[in-house]
């Protein structure tokens, strides 16, 4: 029992010593985007797009975050990733994205007005949209990698 | 709240529940508890290897561990369940062979689960049976039924058989392998499934079987 408490106060002390909250973020300011400005994003793509929404706070972003980049990886060329950070601090979003590497475009959507208007629950939330902006799917909570390829399959396919 | 992952959960459980109930078979002790305890072994060390490879330390992000949503490494997953259900019986490959057939059953009812969490179809296919997602023209293959399906045979199949102790669990495990093995190409994927694991998987079975009934004609011919 002694051994199982030194354990778990080597865990806590080992956690807690190897945070890195204070470093300066080195992924710079994300651009602030509206309803408008983002439906504007998606009238001028000549691709399909998936929509992640996340924040920082986040425990099941995190989860979900090695798997888009795998997807962008393998589908980035063929469809847009965009990601949504909502409810969040500026230091918040880019120390996330020091820590996750997602190399493509990220907005700050702090009140949520582009996702009250596209609906469903919940960060993290994905959404996919055939070309020309129809909102075609939208997944609630950490998306599977099965869920993520068949629906990219089918906005390749449609 | 997302609780489609728990009524596939519950899916499993019941095959493998209903699986037992129908046979009379000789397990030592809690037969259910031990196929639960694989999955829950099997289970994590998939989701630790999934973090691991991911980069994430799960000394930072103990949370991590539990979000299952996230990713399971399939071939962990496998390596972890199997380990735990086979290594405390590896001295009765009887008891081993008796619950195979429960834990084949337990896989194809997790594959039918896709039912609860709409992610059965696969690649695009023009076949009678194929069927579309809500709102698309795009018929699919519903691979995940078809895993099921091969799960389930195995399943009804295994309980029949009666050969040398171990040779079932051999032969399970290559009959899950090539279930996996022969569906994986319609199984939409990022980066595709873990294919050279069932091959490797599916050949390990067949070794174990034939170790199985070497074993045994080896027993059987001495005084």
């Amino acid at each position: 029992m002694r051994r199982l408490a030194l354990a778990a106060s080597l865990f806590v002390v080992v956690a807690a010593c190897s945070s890195s909250t204070s470093a300066e973020p080195q992924t710079p300011e994300l651009p602030v985007i509206d309803l408008a400005g983002f439906e504007q994003l998606l009238a001028d793509l000549d691709r399909p797009a998936v929509v992640n929404v996340w924040a920082s706070w986040c425990l099941p972003c995190r989860a979900e975050a090695p798997l888009l980049q795998r997807a962008h990886a393998e589908f980035g060329d063929r469809v847009e990733f965009i990601g949504i950070d909502y409810n969040d601090s500026q230091r918040g979003a880019r120390l996330f994205l020091d820590e996750f590497d997602l190399p493509f475009q990220h907005y700050f959507d702090q009140p949520g007005e582009v996702i009250a208007s596209l609906g469903g629950f919940g960060v993290p939330r994905t959404y996919f949209f055939a070309i020309g902006g129809e909102l075609i799917k939208t997944h609630n909570g950490v998306i599977d990698e099965q869920t993520l390829a068949l629906q990219i399959d089918e906005l390749l396919n449609r | 709240m997302e609780l489609t992952l728990l009524w596939a959960v519950l899916t499993a459980f019941g095959a493998a529940y209903l699986t037992l109930r129908l046979r009379q078979i000789d397990v030592p002790t809690r037969p259910l508890d031990r196929l639960i305890g694989a999955a829950v072994v099997g289970m994590f060390a998939g989701r630790l290897a999934a973090i691991l490879q991911a980069g994430i330390n799960p000394m930072l992000n103990p949370g991590q561990l539990i979000l299952i949503r996230g990713g399971v490494d399939t071939l962990w997953a496998s390596l972890g369940g199997f380990a735990a259900l086979a290594w405390p019986l590896r001295h009765n490959l009887r008891a081993l062979d008796n619950l195979a057939p429960a834990a084949l059953a337990a896989l194809g009812g997790w594959h039918a689960g896709c039912v609860w969490r709409s992610t059965c179809l696969g690649s695009v296919s023009e076949l009678p049976w194929a069927w579309a997602l809500p709102g698309s023209d795009l018929t699919r293959h519903p691979v995940e039924i078809y895993a099921a399906i091969g799960f389930a045979s195995g399943a009804f199949l295994f309980a029949q058989l009666s050969l040398p102790p171990g040779m079932v669990t051999g032969l399970a495990v290559s009959w899950a392998a090539l279930t996996r093995l022969l569906t994986e190409p319609m199984r939409p994927s990022v980066g595709g499934g873990p294919v050279a694991f069932y091959v490797v998987a599916a050949l390990a079975g067949v070794a174990l079987s034939a170790w199985s009934n070497q074993r045994s004609e080896t027993r059987t011919a001495s005084p």
